[in-house]
């Protein structure tokens, strides 16, 4: 299966396949020894650097076992955890359903594809002053902001895969008279689950993109607020140690949806 | 309502029938009424719950001509394009020199690898208070965190198209002896122009953001200090207007890549989105 691909990119076409056991070893070894060069020259160039530009590996590392041991760090992280879990939970319990309507009936569809084509291609944080505004500061604009920057993968994803579905399926189970109910339950949801884990991939992506900018320009709490206090103080270790928990978190996540892409690729089967 | 997706029963000689975006008698009254039923619902709710500020459909039809002429408007648009151009520019050719190089050459791909692939999930927003440490508060940083922003998917996605180009084209290239540069430019970069230009798509709309996040901190001229100034001095409408200019570039992006797929990939059969 090539369809694990890192980027929203078009679907990528089959790979030779390549021997893959014997290769894992030396791209293990290969990845250590890349790791290990890059903390050597970020150490080499944090010596030479101004340490307000640049502060050396072994100090970030050092700076963050203190915001660990302070519990500042904890506490941003959990901060964080709540904003971003609220608003990717509500994100995803709107946008499949949503989905799912628009790709089955048909004057939404018609009425609704081109606001959703725009409302996805516009960049969200504009928004924020308004949600400001009109929310004020607290918890809820900020899971509003991870919610309108998750929402539209997900209704997107779901959209395409449920009007992908091949009309033979939905021909036999119409001549089994299949109503729209059972449709949904055996042809319609199964079939568009693999794509909503795509979109699910997507909208965590950009749920943590706006949890951070939601931190930043609302009331600010978290990571968020960590990295911009300590900036503000030119902290420089502390801002490399969080953007590197930011990081470490991303590629976390990033790996967490192409698990779950992967458990249910297999389900696509061939299309 | 029990509409089936409608499907090109035409098209179906060998080829799968996973068709996309069903081509409908174009209903233009069914567009033309949810969007009316959208602006007056937006209407109604503003008026009845929301402060007299907040912006409306009409109040905001009702001042986009005076927006769209006044100086600060304009000098706000160009703040903001001019400097995602440049930086797209510096992306996508750095992105695509980059990605190529790593899916033909193992060792770069090796060594490259985890930091593309982690600095791409990295927000590129919470790397910003720390551009503007390097930059200070200035333009430089906001170029700096587009570029940023957009190199990494650009490189990602065009390592994907290198990666997936056809064994064979590479081995009738190198049977011609074609050089590595003929055989890069020549032959792996037009294979993988999809991939080019969806990475570009995915670039375009992180640049965007980058640019509005990097002004609201920053507080230098463009769409974003616009939309910030008017918003905080009550005036939601003007601002409005500076959002949907931000919405027409991003809509305008996402056709360029559309249009330029069908253009110049005519054997890519694109999704929709």
């Amino acid at each position: 299966m090539t369809t694990t691909t890192p980027t929203l990119g078009p679907a990528p076409a089959p790979a030779a396949a390549r021997p893959v056991r014997r290769r894992r070893s030396s791209a293990l070894l290969t990845y250590g020894a890349s790791l290990l060069a890059g903390a050597a020259i970020w150490e080499l160039a944090g010596h030479l650097i101004d340490p307000v530009f640049l502060v050396p590996f072994t100090d970030t590392v050092r700076r963050l076992g203190e915001l660990v041991a302070s519990g500042e760090l904890p506490t941003a992280l959990l901060a964080s955890a709540q904003v971003f879990g609220a608003g990717l939970i509500i994100a995803v319990l709107v946008g499949l359903p949503a989905g799912l309507l628009l790709a089955r009936v048909r004057f939404l569809r018609v009425g609704l594809e081109d606001w959703i084509t725009g409302l996805y291609a516009m960049p969200m944080v504009a928004l924020i002053p308004f949600i400001l505004a009109i929310f004020g500061f607290g918890f809820t604009p900020k899971v509003i902001v991870v919610f309108l920057f998750a929402v539209f993968p997900v209704i997107i994803t779901v959209y395409e895969g449920a009007s992908s579905i091949p009309a033979r399926h939905i021909e036999v189970a119409r001549s089994f008279r299949a109503r729209e109910r059972h449709l949904w339950r055996d042809v319609v949801i199964p079939y568009t689950i693999p794509f909503a884990m795509t979109g699910i991939r997507l909208a965590i992506a950009r749920a943590l993109v706006g949890m951070i900018a939601a931190e930043f320009f609302l009331a600010v709490s978290g990571l968020g607020e960590l990295i911009l206090i300590t900036s503000r103080r030119f902290d420089t270790a502390a801002v490399f140690a969080t953007i590197l928990v930011v990081c470490i978190l991303g590629v976390l996540l990033l790996a967490l949806g192409h698990a779950l892409e992967r458990r249910f690729a297999a389900w696509r089967g061939p299309s | 309502m029990t509409a089936a997706p409608a499907t090109h029963v035409g098209s179906a000689a060998g080829r799968p029938a996973r068709t996309r975006r069903p081509r409908l008698p174009y209903p233009v009254w069914v567009k033309g009424s949810t969007a009316l039923v959208i602006f007056a619902l937006w209407e109604l709710f503003t008026h009845v719950f929301a402060p007299h500020y907040v912006a409306r459909p009409t109040r905001v039809a009702a001042v986009i001509p005076e927006v769209v002429t006044s100086s600060e408007f304009l000098a706000a648009l160009s703040g903001t394009v001019v400097p995602i151009v440049q930086g797209m520019v510096v992306a996508v050719v750095l992105g695509t020199v980059v990605g190529l190089a790593m899916g033909q050459v193992r060792w770069i791909d090796r060594s490259l690898k985890i930091y593309v692939y982690g600095l791409f999930a990295l927000p590129m927003v919470a790397v910003l208070p720390l551009v503007t440490m390097w930059f200070g508060y200035t333009e430089g940083a906001r170029l700096a965190i587009i570029v940023f922003a957009a190199f990494f998917p650009m490189a990602l996605s065009m390592y994907d198209g290198s990666r997936s180009v056809s064994r064979d084209y590479l081995e009738v290239a190198s049977s011609f002896r074609a050089g590595r540069l003929a055989v890069w430019f020549g032959v792996v970069l037009p294979a993988s122009l999809p991939y080019v230009l969806a990475g570009f798509r995915l670039a375009a709309g992180r640049a965007l953001i980058a640019a509005v996040v990097a002004e609201y901190l920053i507080g230098i001229e463009g769409l974003g200090f616009y939309i910030l100034l008017n918003a905080r001095s009550f005036r939601h409408n003007e601002a409005f207007v500076a959002v949907l200019a931000l919405a027409l570039f991003g809509i305008l992006t996402l056709f360029l890549a559309r249009w330029a797929t069908r253009r110049w990939c005519p054997w890519y059969r694109q999704g929709a989105g």
